[in-house]
């Protein structure tokens, strides 16, 4: 029972990163129907973009968040068009071809990065957010490590914008219409194809920002991309493909589970219920726990 | 037509299976060996993708339930390899009946994530039970005769190839399950029963599947979670499907023959350069989806269409 006050805030603190991992990525399914098997590779290319830029310039990795954003941002805007071209015209099966195309695009950059950043692990300290927080309750400990904590506070600063842009600007109606139904948003002189790319870069930039915030956590090496693929799918399929708002609490709901796997039962549960609930729950609520997916 | 098909195929059956009186060194018997096995599992992956329009992508799992249905028979009830391969088969096949009754219901994107998931579960499960052997896998008698694992994955998989021709392409089987792709609504106002439809082709993609995967690990000997029951064989068997032409029998062979020819080739020769094959192979995927939607033999088929002075009804039944 001591551990239960810590348990809750561990599972908080790690659903925060969650969110930010799935948010862009539910964004970009609502808007395109495109299934991004390269998620992981993004939050991937991002921490080491991070890494390496902390290594050159000394610069805390939090301050370079925006730098990161920028030229992901770019880079998803370059790529979307090809996505474009993958999901639509005469082709028969558009979700087939988009998912073996984004898994074609995974594989590659994995490849590229284990070329070129070679198989060690890194990290990337950030001097800002040292030490811990320790409160005492009686007989309760809770620990909250600073790093962590900012990262709670980057991923709801980061739910907060995109709310603010989806719902309070032109560019967010836009967004919103074209989820709602392509064609009309088309009529009302939406461009699906622009406004497609700007999501497709948010969505890039905000988990190649996450990379960052991950690396300094946690580690990086080439090879992460495929577990943050997982957990981001976990969290989207729970919410709802392409329902924004129930992000945040299926995305606690897996930090929660992780955190209360490991220090009650063996963590090599985790990754079993973590496959094992996201079957179930697709069987009993394909559209997700509150029923709101497209 | 037909008759000319079949002598085609009793010849280079026939050619197949004189492989091993010409070729006597082991490795490339082995080589061939395994991209038999890889036409198997792309083919099978077919009928579930390609023909009835259900993106599997935990294709791997039938695979690695058969291989470790036989190995289990043989290491712990001592079955001998025979009986203990038909368990693997009708494991692999029952589990499909079992698990496609719900989750067939699920449509495009949200059958994906389902399979792959439940693909990965079984992994997970197989890496913590202890009569699988936990991490470790488990290791299998040693029975060093590549002669007999050739003739063994080769009859699997003619037989397999055959009886999916005959149902796919001959009987009306085929086309109840194109028209399900097409149009699952449709299909059930003609008086089709999707739902038993689909769980039939599930079965008859998972119950080979088994099989190959009991021949596979009675054949290598040793096997484990990540290596029959990981991610990449289905990865492998969709990208050359994928490659090779969905919806047809011969493309996913050809793509199945192509990527392993061209994966082989890398780690035997280029094993210095293994990360560059990653990124060959998602070059090639990206780009064949982008340039080649319908797959090698699919693009090859429209050419022939197109040329043809007659018009061809193509697969989806427009005239061209």
């Amino acid at each position: 029972m001591e551990l239960l006050p810590q348990a809750i805030v561990d599972g908080l603190l790690i659903g925060g990163i969650y969110i930010t991992i799935a948010i862009g990525f539910s964004l970009a399914y609502g808007v395109m129907h495109i299934i991004d098997f390269a998620v992981g590779e993004w939050i991937m290319l991002g921490a080491f973009l991070g890494f390496y830029l902390h290594k050159g310039t000394g610069i805390d990795p939090f301050i370079l968040l925006p730098v990161v954003f920028l030229v992901f941002f770019g880079v998803g805007y370059i790529f979307q068009p090809l996505i474009h071209r993958v999901l639509s015209g005469k082709r028969g099966n558009p979700v087939l071809m988009g998912l073996v195309f984004t898994f074609g695009l995974a594989l590659m950059f994995r490849g590229i990065a284990l070329t070129a950043f070679g198989f060690y692990t890194h990290s990337i300290p950030a001097k800002f957010f040292q030490g811990s927080l320790f409160f005492q309750f009686g007989n309760f400990f809770v620990t909250i490590p600073m790093i962590r904590l900012a990262g709670l506070i980057y991923a709801l600063s980061i739910t907060a914008i995109l709310h603010y842009l989806l719902k309070n600007t032109d560019f967010g109606l836009a967004v919103r219409a074209l989820a709602q139904h392509k064609e009309s948003a088309g009529l009302m002189g939406v461009n699906a194809k622009k406004t497609g790319s700007y999501v497709y870069g948010i969505y890039v930039g905000i988990s190649a920002m996450t990379g960052v915030i991950i690396g300094s956590i946690f580690s990086i090496n080439a090879q992460m991309g495929a577990d943050y693929t997982v957990f981001a799918f976990f969290v989207v399929v729970l919410a709802g493909m392409g329902y924004l708002a129930g992000v945040p609490w299926a995305a606690f709901l897996l930090g929660l589970v992780q955190s209360f796997f490991l220090i009650y039962l063996s963590p090599s549960y985790t990754l079993l219920a973590v496959f094992g609930i996201l079957y179930v729950i697709l069987l009993i609520s394909p559209k997700g726990l509150f029923a709101k997916g497209v | 037509m037909h008759r000319k098909i079949l002598i085609f195929g009793v010849i280079f059956v026939i050619a197949l299976a004189t492989i091993p009186l010409l070729v006597h060194d082991t490795f490339y018997l082995r080589v061939i060996t395994e991209a038999i096995m890889w036409i198997g599992l792309a083919i099978t992956w077919d009928v579930i993708a390609g023909y009835t329009g259900y993106l599997n992508f935990g294709h791997g799992a039938f695979f690695g339930i058969g291989a470790y249905t036989t190995a289990i028979l043989m290491m712990r009830a001592h079955w001998p390899f025979g009986l203990a391969l038909i368990a693997g088969g009708l494991a692999s096949g029952l589990t499909a009946a079992f698990i496609g009754a719900p989750t067939l219901r699920l449509r495009g994107a949200y059958f994906a994530i389902a399979t792959w998931a439940l693909a990965r579960a079984l992994q997970q499960l197989a890496l913590v039970l202890n009569f699988t052997g936990g991490p470790d896998g488990m290791r299998l008698p040693p029975f060093l005769n590549p002669e007999f694992f050739f003739y063994a994955m080769l009859t699997v998989v003619v037989i397999t190839f055959a009886g999916l021709w005959i149902l796919l392409e001959f009987a009306p089987f085929g086309l109840k399950l194109k028209a399900i792709r097409e149009d699952e609504a449709g299909a059930m106002a003609l008086g089709l029963n999707p739902t038993s439809l689909k769980i039939q082709s599930f079965v008859l993609s998972a119950l080979p599947t088994g099989i190959i995967g009991g021949v596979y690990a009675y054949w290598i000997t040793y096997i484990d979670p990540a290596s029959v029951l990981g991610d990449l064989v289905t990865d492998q068997a969709v990208v050359m499907a994928v490659f090779g032409g969905l919806g047809t029998l011969v493309g996913p062979a050809i793509g199945a023959v192509l990527l392993f020819a061209f994966k082989t080739y890398f780690w035997a020769y280029l094993s210095d350069y293994q990360v560059l094959y990653l990124i060959i192979l998602g070059a090639v995927i990206a780009l064949s989806v982008v340039f080649l939607p319908d797959g090698l033999w699919g693009t090859i088929l429209k050419y022939k269409s197109s040329k043809s002075p007659m018009p061809l009804r193509n697969d989806t039944g427009e005239t061209k």
